[in-house]
């Protein structure tokens, strides 16, 4: 409250103030609504959560930053740590794919791409990781990449998808992000966040 | 937890004794009921429960209709569990021991064990409770967590983060206490961090209470870090000398020499909290700055005296010197110096010329204060004009924001400036500097206009209808007395407080700046006539004093202007400088006279609140070094033979006798909690 008395750099776009707003009417505080703040900023920031990001949230919703930084970093998906590449590929590790072969899978993984797990390629394209159970035993092996589940994998599907994913422009990230600021809010809240994009757009 | 409660009172049976408790009170807090102790790391009982160490682990039952209990099959933590009819509770099981056992090595896996040679060891809750509750053998053999040694989060608090076992009390602290929350839990398990954003600087005014309350030694004072073993240090209770709340403090000092301030507990003044500035002032006591011999001055330089010559050399110029000299008295002199001094300047001197304000201008007497610092968290709202409370008056401040965080009183700010007090003000208004009295007649006036049913637009609306509604004190300090237009001020809060029907308080600043009040060190005290400090300074400028006498004070620190300082000081022929440190001023004395510091004497202070509070000698003076008075009292008895004062006691029982306002202090009662001066005027007409 008091530690930062000077405004931080502020990037949020119109459209992520709009739904900003929106969200901090779903909670009786605003300590409550730091988490989908931080997925908004999570994408407004390129899929990161730098320390800037974190200043602008604790300081749109007047809670110390310490205290956001605290939340961020307790959870693992928000990306508090080094740049992510434009894609995350998350190998579950978890029981049933690693008896079908998760290990094998990221064993590939990290030779294709040349790199170990928690690691990004040099080209900021793939972030590779491994994650506990993502609750699609069925598919396993199954590697996750932003909101999307493939599984079961194999070499050839690993080749292929990493292919698809070079040449998609859109970060996976992000979008995953996007998709979590979405699910939070009501249709008229979405129009009305669209509005004020478009709004700075004209 | 709860300082009053109104919950009825419920039945429950604690290893086998029944007894009743209010409802809702948690269990951790009934044991003491009965003299059992539970161990507890993360629990506080000023802030809210977390249950975060699991150390304070009962079993738990409930009556059942047949006469038997029924426990849960699981243990539960004492400090979140509330009271209700019929609860069982279990302290002292073999389960429960086993529980202790098993919480214990937890907490010890990845504690470094460096007790030889942490600040901590010999009074730390941790050693405490494994020693009586814990395993005396580890079986962890793996690597411990390995982690940054001496973080500096401050220039006073230093982190060593492998001692953490995470409790949380200092995050919560910022949060519920200082309100800053400037500490948070960075990451999570083993990996949890108590830490600034960004490790940026710990600037809170209140950190140091975050080291006292960390159960190990994972938050240390960068001042006292390893500057001695707990058992080695011999402790006093003192009072905080910073400013004018009083904290009651501790004195911790090894072979004489202070190395540690920690807060007593007087839930009256300052709970168990201090301020930085008063905890971690032992610097300047121990500054190598500080005056220690008696020095007279021969030619251009200084020669060593002894105190008969210089008492000979002060009765020279200043006996019966009448109009001709003058004085000027410190903050941090006690209630007993102040006395002496106003009775030397009267009897032997002959003079009025006396001043304790050290503000820009010396107006007429102000009433003094009549809130309570505890009554203030019983209070609706206050009205916090052109103060910073967080620097001026620190416990003060924390008592407002308690009352804000517990009984979300609401509290109005006006300043020139913005304020720590702005984060849980209601409302809080901007004035320009320089325009305090017409921001304050254009309140009065909205408070007529509202008084009659009226109201206009906007935030000065909004703080009239706010004062209106909660008609708390209005709490301003004496550095209105630096405005241009202080006298206007001052009526036009007058009038304010007289609409409101509510108390103004213009609070002191310095330590014992009430008790110099109370005591009449001001030159128009008990009917006399006399120059004020900047009039002294003045005349000391121009030639019409001759002699001046700094008790305790360099007003080139003290006073504002400080070219008429200068000119005072270079023209007055004969100065007095009775100091504790080699000042600025002491370079122009005559006579240089080392006093006492507080803490090294005995003596008792008034506070903000009219309490007061005696403490006694815990540290040793330096060598030649005397209490004030009795350098006042010895003056006293070379100019006219009579019987001397001996102890500060003596001088405060005299005080009692002598000063209407004092009657009835004793000694013993202010050194235990003090005593409030005064009959007390009710808080508010709104309360009753």
């Amino acid at each position: 409250m008091s530690q930062s008395p000077d405004t931080p750099n502020l990037r949020f776009s119109a459209k992520a103030v709009a739904e900003l707003e929106s969200l901090k009417t779903h909670y009786p505080n605003l300590k409550a609504c730091i988490l989908p703040a931080l997925w908004i900023a999570q994408r407004e920031y390129g899929g990161h959560l730098p320390p800037e990001a974190i200043a602008e949230v604790a300081h749109r919703l007047k809670r110390s930053p310490a205290e956001v930084q605290g939340v961020a970093t307790f959870y693992s998906m928000y990306n508090t740590g080094h740049k992510p590449g434009r894609h995350m590929i998350e190998v579950c590790t978890c029981l049933t794919c690693s008896v079908c072969g998760a290990w094998d899978v990221a064993a590939y993984l990290e030779q294709k791409l040349g790199i170990k797990m928690g690691e990004t390629t040099p080209d900021g394209m793939f972030t590779l990781h491994g994650v506990e159970c993502l609750n699609a035993c069925d598919r396993a092996p199954l590697i996750q990449v932003g909101d999307e589940y493939h599984g079961p994998m194999d070499e050839q599907k690993i080749d292929a998808l990493l292919e698809r994913l070079r040449n998609e422009p859109e970060s996976k990230v992000v979008a995953l992000a996007d998709a979590l600021v979405q699910v939070h809010l009501k249709e008229e809240e979405r129009e009305k966040a669209r509005r004020a994009a478009e709004a700075v757009r004209n | 937890m709860a300082r009053k409660t109104d919950a009825p009172p419920v039945n429950i049976t604690i290893n086998g004794i029944d007894l009743q408790v209010p409802k809702g009170e948690l269990i951790v807090e009934s044991v003491k009921r009965l003299g059992l102790e539970i161990p507890i790391f993360c629990y506080h009982p000023r802030m809210k429960p977390v249950g975060m160490c699991r150390m304070c682990l009962v079993e738990v039952g409930m009556k059942q209709p047949d006469g038997s209990v029924r426990k849960m099959p699981k243990p539960q933590a004492a400090c979140t569990l509330p009271a209700s009819e019929g609860l069982v509770i279990f302290t002292d099981t073999e389960q429960i021991h086993k529980d202790r056992k098993g919480v214990l090595e937890f907490l010890l896996i990845n504690h470094p064990l460096d007790c030889p040679i942490c600040d901590r060891g010999g009074e730390c809750p941790l050693q405490n409770n494994t020693l009586f509750y814990g395993p005396s053998t580890s079986r962890f053999v793996e690597m411990k967590r390995h982690a940054v040694k001496a973080y500096p989060l401050s220039k006073h608090v230093t982190l060593d983060l492998e001692r953490c076992i995470q409790c949380g009390r200092c995050v919560r602290f910022t949060e519920e206490i200082s309100g800053d929350a400037q500490l948070a839990f960075r990451h999570r398990g083993a990996e949890m961090q108590p830490v600034t954003f960004e490790l940026e600087e710990f600037t809170s005014k209140f950190s140091g209470n975050t080291i006292e309350i960390c159960p190990v030694g994972a938050l240390t004072s960068s001042h006292y870090r390893f500057r001695a073993r707990p058992w080695d240090l011999e402790t006093a209770p003192g009072i905080c000398t910073m400013c004018s709340n009083g904290c009651n403090v501790w004195f911790d000092r090894r072979k004489g020499k202070l190395v540690r301030i920690n807060g007593r507990t007087n839930e009256a003044v300052n709970e168990e909290w201090t301020c930085d500035k008063g905890k971690f002032g032992t610097d300047w006591m121990n500054n190598p700055r500080r005056a220690s011999d008696v020095k007279v001055r021969r030619g251009d330089g200084f020669s060593r005296a002894d105190w008969a010559e210089a008492y000979a050399e002060i009765l020279e110029r200043f006996r019966e010197g009448g109009h001709e000299v003058a004085g000027l008295a410190g903050p941090m002199l006690s209630n007993e110096d102040l006395y002496l001094l106003r009775r030397m300047f009267d009897e032997t001197f002959g003079s009025s010329n006396l001043d304790h304000r050290m503000t820009s201008v010396q107006g007429p007497a102000v009433e003094p204060p009549s809130f309570t610092i505890e009554g203030l968290e019983d209070e609706k709202g206050a009205f916090v004009f052109g103060a910073s409370l967080s620097d001026e008056s620190p416990i003060v401040y924390l008592r407002l924001r308690k009352a804000w965080y517990r009984q979300g009183a609401r509290i109005c700010v006006a300043t020139s400036r913005p304020d720590d007090a702005d984060a849980f003000a209601a409302v809080s208004v901007r004035y320009p500097q320089g325009g305090e009295a017409e921001f304050l007649r254009s309140l009065v006036a909205e408070l007529r206009v509202q008084l009659e049913g009226g109201r206009s637009f906007g935030e000065l609306a909004d703080l009239a209808s706010t004062l209106l509604e909660t008609r708390g004190p209005i709490l301003a300090t004496e550095s209105l007395w630096n405005l241009d237009q202080a006298g206007e001020v001052l009526a036009q809060l007058r009038l304010a407080a007289e609409l409101l029907g509510v108390s103004l308080n213009v609070m002191a600043l310095g330590a014992n700046g009430q008790g110099a009040e109370e005591l009449g060190v001001r030159p128009d005290a008990f009917d006399r006539t006399g120059l004020g400090t900047r009039q002294i300074l003045e005349a000391c400028a121009d030639g019409r004093i001759r002699a001046l006498w700094l008790a305790g004070v360099d007003p080139f620190e003290a006073f504002p202007d400080r070219s008429l300082v200068q000119r005072a000081l270079e023209n007055v022929e004969y100065l007095v400088v009775q100091t504790a440190l080699e000042t600025e001023a002491a370079a122009y004395a005559s006579v240089v006279l080392p006093i006492t510091a507080p803490g090294e004497s005995d003596g008792s202070f008034t506070n903000v609140e009219r309490r007061v509070q005696a403490f006694e000698k815990a540290v040793d003076p330096p060598a030649e070094a005397k209490p004030a008075w009795r350098v006042f009292s010895e003056l006293m008895v070379r100019a006219e033979p009579r019987t001397p004062h001996f102890s500060a006691r003596e001088i405060l029982a005299e005080i009692a006798r002598e000063v209407p306002a004092f009657q009835g202090v004793e000694w013993s009662a202010a050194r235990d909690g003090g005593v409030l001066l005064g009959a007390r005027r009710p808080l508010s007409r709104a309360r009753s």
